[in-house]
């Protein structure tokens, strides 16, 4: 929104205090100030002129060649091409070396003759809209006077961000910004000059009828006999400085008022609208706006209908065409209104139309400003068409009021939230600045919040502190610290093991951690044979692109390895991140915390990813979270190797599946690189039991080493050797390692040779050759027993 | 005797010149030292030789023995310098400068910045909890004081679920389960990712990283939260930091602030980083709204505290200097993989 330093001098005097300190106290205690343009300033040597003769241009049918008196001692010849020249106007004239509005002036020849200059529209001079021909000014002032000496065209202009305004409901308009102004300078706020309304009380009431709670104030009167059409140049200026054109005197005069008091306001053309009602239709309705334009607007939107039920007006957003202000337009109807501001809202975003009217709506305006808008919008009426009359007494309906708020606080209370030994006379006096009614009791104070704030803003003590606060500038707080308890913190123990997993496998692995979005990309798992499922669905889609929530992780990250493939021989990647595993009896989602890795490679083999994936697996098992993992058969993902892929278990739980995988979907993905892949539940397995690793006893006796190797048939896992050594029992202590698998395809394809290296010892003495003997021999007969053969 | 000593003697002598290999070396020892060496031989005639110069020949034979043992040292002792000094020189110069890859892969730059800045909180006794990505309507918005009626509830600000949940739109999302979780006293900080139905640009991100931290005990003020800011900041930016409230506006926090910080690239005279402006808009923040209190079974008359968001992303975006958002949720390694562990 904008503000006209020059509109807010109205309220507030601001003299002796620098534009810099105005944004920045302005800033730090109410809003941010985005922009600051000094208007005026690129407009240079731009003065009134006499046009004193008038020659047609000998080669142009439309440019004139005139002679105009600037107030210096010759007259100056400029070619002008607007239509509404006459000799003794008094026009806005810029010199040769002088500025319009950024454009320089200099001499030119315009179809051959010299120009010296420039005559101006109010349009050109960016100080009004008028565009139709140049300037044409009544004023006593002599020639060659600076038009800024004549009109404000000098001013600074805030933008103010419209976003931090939000919950102010009362800074939509220059005066409630006054305010803000005299607050944080101490200085004093004007009260507004309005029109004595009741002086109309004996004159007949509109016929205004309300029949929505939608509508919770409507005040109208009627004005007749206008007989003005234009605004004055200083309310055009104002107008046009501030974001709007100008149109004719009376839509003019409802967006002046709109802009001084934040109070959107409509004029109907008396004429053709009589009365009001306000309704929420059942159907649809068609609406041709001033805009010219037709909007639908849906039954149950507030609408604004003539004492026909003949729509006039989309409330609080844009009136209609038919019923609107023209230049013949001599008697008005007037409406001031306040409505509910989530019903504009709904309207806007329905029919998608947002004007400044309905922007302010929306923020739940003050309904006590209504009649106080036409009071004032009578009283500069009258100013400027001295002949105008009131027609009717102020009628107004109102149907909701704003609870008051009273709230007692203490001084002490605000001292404990702020922090700060706040002065009770300086807090009095910043919340009497604002528009709060006190009344003080000892060491508290009953505050009456003033109608402007009391909307949805201010309503606690701790809205109080705010406001006391901000004006007493938060740069003068001065920072404490806080006392603080020695208790031990302990911290998560699934967040500081998602740091430390992600941690090692980049560390010691090289893999690369990627973030994904939580929805599933259906096109690339359906163009790659994927299958995943998804249990929840956004109802827009319009920026995600998709809308299945993810239930599996992995899905994606194969779609970014697909997209990383060719600048990488190697790709290591992983994620930890959230997927919707379905929803619980309460239809609420089922969210995990999971771990997903992918590995592609040109040049290791399947076997070689799926063990390097194990190892990182293990690993993290081992150093992160102490833990032992079972391998079995029977992954349910259709990306993976029927053959080559294993559910993960951790303590009889499957926490997860991983494997090489599926050949149809490497080829579709990644023809030229090997590839697998592992997704587990990262919660699972953090909560996974700590298995106590037993170390060996270390005897101080000399220990044997001895090699066995067996024929083991093919087919036969590793896992089952292993649990026919656990099975073997001896006194001795004993530890083995896996030494070699040796296959011969020729001699023997149907088994493999394991080479087991034992190590065995007693704690009590050095093992003696029957000791070691006997060891072996029962070995060899366990593993004989589990169907196995020592070799040769 | 004695001219067989001195015979010995001299051939060591002219012997000694000869030798240039360990092999040299060693043959010479033999010849002089071994069981059937000169000197060795020498012992036994020793018993021709008179009673009376007995002592005298012996002593002499022995002065041979030990001026042979030491040049037999020093000259063990030489050749061993030469043959290292040979093994330095034949050596080949490695050349350092050689690139050498270490094999690390790459953290995402989101997880550099979280821990970084998580290790400050914990640093003050905060705990990292952590919160949900699909929220009830509830917590992300009724039980952080937004009103039914609130813009931000509108299909086309939150990713609304069919089963009538959200993609959680703020971290606030997680105060109620995190208050109620303490009922009091506490310093928790919760990263998360949040997510907005808006379009993507260099500048926008539909899904992004927030951290929110909340402090609650009894009688927190505001003086307490901009000193607390102040000194988290200057952790985060490792220097010491220029902090301003302006006043904000949320649902949960009253009073609510923008917190800035002045610039700490330029010093706030004004760069891209900054915009120009002087001053970075980083932290969302306030004293916890007494509702929102209240909605988690605390006595705002009894504690206050006060809420902090941050600006996760921007400051992964300062701090890494990537320029478009839209990098991060890419997965292109291009990117991601040369910011290794640490930025």
């Amino acid at each position: 929104m904008r503000i006209s330093i020059n509109w807010i001098k109205d309220f507030v005097n601001l003299d002796g205090i620098e534009t810099e300190e105005l944004i920045k106290r302005f800033n730090l205690a109410t809003a941010e100030i985005e922009d600051v343009y000094n208007m005026g300033e690129s407009t240079k040597q731009v003065v009134l002129a006499k046009i004193v003769k008038i020659e047609n241009h000998p080669k142009s049918d439309h440019l004139h060649i005139l002679q105009v008196d600037d107030g210096l001692d010759n007259l100056t010849q400029v070619v002008c091409g607007a239509p509404n020249v006459r000799e003794g106007m008094v026009t806005a004239f810029a010199r040769v070396g002088g500025m319009v509005n950024g454009y320089k002036i200099g001499k030119a020849k315009l179809v051959g003759v010299e120009s010296f200059g420039m005559c101006c529209s109010e349009q050109e001079l960016g100080i009004g809209s008028d565009n139709s021909g140049i300037m044409d000014i009544t004023t006593t002032a002599k020639m060659g006077t600076l038009l800024s000496e004549i009109y404000p065209i000098n001013d600074v202009v805030f933008e103010i961000d419209n976003k931090s305004l939000t919950n102010r409901p009362d800074l939509w308009g220059h005066y409630g910004i006054a305010r803000e102004f005299a607050a944080i300078f101490g200085r004093e706020l004007k009260p507004l000059q309005t029109e004595d309304l009741s002086a109309y009380d004996k004159l007949d009431k509109l016929n205004i009828k309300v029949e929505s709670k939608n509508c919770y104030r409507y005040s109208g009167i009627a004005v007749e006999n206008v007989t003005e059409t234009r605004s004055p140049m200083e309310m055009k200026i104002r107008l046009n400085y501030c974001g709007m054109r100008d149109i004719n005197l009376l839509a003019d005069m409802t967006n002046y008022l709109m802009l001084e008091l934040g109070q959107p306001m409509h004029a109907f053309d008396h004429k053709i609208v009589n009365g009001i009602t306000v309704v929420e239709p059942q159907t649809d309705v068609d609406m041709l706006t001033l805009e010219g334009e037709t909007h639908k607007v849906p039954a149950g939107s507030l609408v604004i209908c003539d004492d026909n039920r003949e729509p006039v007006a989309i409330a609080g957003i844009k009136g209609g065409l038919k019923s609107g202000i023209t230049d013949q337009t001599n008697s008005l109807l007037l409406e001031s209104a306040v409505f509910d501001a989530v019903a504009i809202r709904k309207t806007v975003k329905k029919i998608g139309l947002s004007t400044d009217a309905s922007v302010r709506y929306e923020k739940s305006l003050d309904p006590e400003t209504t009649p106080v808008a036409i009071a004032r919008l009578v009283k500069i009426l009258k100013e400027i068409d001295g002949g105008i009359k009131v027609s009717s007494a102020l009628t107004d309906v109102y149907n909701f009021k704003y609870p008051k708020h009273e709230i007692t606080i203490s001084y002490n209370f605000l001292n404990k939230r702020s922090g700060v030994n706040l002065p009770k006379e300086k807090v009095n006096a910043i919340l009497t600045a604002l528009g709060f009614e006190l009344s003080v009791k000892g060491e508290e104070v009953s505050v009456k919040v003033p109608s402007w704030r009391g909307t949805k803003d201010v309503s606690i003590k701790e809205d109080l502190v705010e406001e006391v606060l901000r004006m007493y500038g938060y740069d003068n707080i001065v920072p404490e610290s806080m006392s603080f308890n020695l208790q031990p913190v302990e911290q998560s123990k699934e967040h500081t093991l998602e740091y430390k997993t992600k941690r090692l496998l980049a560390e010691k692995y090289g893999v690369s951690e990627v973030h994904s979005y939580i929805w599933n990309y259906a096109d690339f798992n359906k163009a790659n044979g994927i299958e995943s499922e998804s249990y929840l669905s956004l109802l827009d889609t319009s920026n995600s692109g998709q809308s299945g929530i993810r239930s599996k992780l992995t899905p994606t990250l194969l779609k970014f390895a697909s997209e990383n493939k060719n600048n990488f021989e190697t790709i290591k990647m992983c994620e930890i991140g959230r997927t919707v595993s379905g929803l619980n009896e309460n239809k609420i989602a089922n969210e995990e915390h999971i771990l997903s890795i992918v590995l592609l490679s040109s040049v290791k083999s399947e076997k070689d990813l799926y063990f390097e994936l194990k190892t990182m697996l293990e690993n993290i098992c081992e150093s992160l979270v102490k833990t032992k993992i079972e391998y079995v058969d029977g992954v349910t993902q259709n990306y993976y190797h029927p053959v080559n892929s294993n559910l993960i278990k951790v303590a009889e739980e499957v926490i997860g599946e991983m494997g090489v995988a599926h050949p149809k979907i490497k080829e579709n993905i990644c023809p030229k690189h090997n590839l697998v892949c592992l997704e587990l539940n990262f919660a699972k397995l953090c909560e996974a039991p700590e298995v106590k690793t037993t170390r060996a006893k270390v005897s101080k006796y000399q220990s044997v080493d001895l090699d066995f190797t067996f024929l083991v048939p093919n087919g036969v896992s590793y896992a089952s050797l292993q649990n026919i050594i656990s099975t073997y029992k001896t006194k001795l202590n004993m530890e083995y390692s896996l030494k070699d698998i040796y296959v011969n395809e020729q001699q023997n394809p149907e088994h493999k040779s394991f080479t087991f290296n034992f190590v065995i010892g007693a704690m009590d003495r050095t093992l003696e050759a029957k000791d070691i003997e006997k060891f072996s021999n029962n070995l060899i007969e366990h593993f004989k027993t589990n169907g196995i053969n020592l070799k040769g | 005797m004695l001219q067989k000593i001195e015979e010995v003697k001299k051939q060591f002598a002219l012997d000694v010149d000869a030798v240039v290999t360990p092999k040299d070396l060693e043959e010479l020892r033999l010849k002089y030292m071994g069981k059937k060496g000169l000197i060795t031989g020498l012992m036994p005639m020793l018993k021709d030789v008179p009673n009376e110069q007995k002592r005298e020949m012996g002593m002499k034979i022995n002065g041979v023995k030990t001026e042979i043992e030491n040049a037999l040292a020093s000259l063990t002792e030489s050749l061993e310098a030469k043959r290292v000094a040979e093994q330095i020189n034949n050596a080949e110069k490695i050349d350092i400068t050689l690139p050498v890859e270490t094999g690390v892969g790459s953290l995402h730059p989101r997880t550099i910045i979280q821990k970084e800045v998580e290790d400050v909180f914990i640093s003050m006794g905060f705990v990292v909890d952590m919160g949900n990505e699909v929220e009830t309507e509830f917590n992300n918005f009724d039980a952080v004081n937004v009103p039914a009626t609130h813009p931000a509830r509108d299909v086309q600000d939150t990713f609304w679920l069919n089963n009538g949940q959200v993609l959680k739109t703020h971290t606030s999302a997680g105060q109620n389960r995190i208050l109620s979780k303490y009922k009091g006293t506490c310093k928790v900080v919760f990263p998360g990712r949040c997510f907005r139905n808006e379009a993507l640009d260099a500048g926008h991100e539909n899904t992004f990283f927030q951290m929110e931290g909340v402090i609650v005990d009894e009688n927190v003020s505001v003086a307490n939260l901009i000193y607390f800011m102040k000194e988290m900041l200057s952790k985060v930016f490792k220097k010491e930091v220029e902090v301003r409230l302006r006043p904000g506006f949320f649902p949960f926090t009253e009073p609510s602030f923008e917190m800035d910080v002045k610039c700490p690239f330029c010093g706030g005279s004004g760069c891209s980083t900054c915009g120009g402006s002087g001053w970075i808009e980083l932290c969302p923040c306030g004293m916890i709204h007494p509702n929102v209190l209240k909605m988690a079974g605390i006595d705002p008359e009894k504690y206050s505290g006060c809420a902090f968001g941050l600006g996760f992303d921007r400051l992964v975006m300062i701090k890494s200097g990537l320029n478009d958002i839209r990098a991060l949720n890419s997965g292109n390694l291009k990117i991601l993989k040369p910011f290794k562990l640490n930025i």
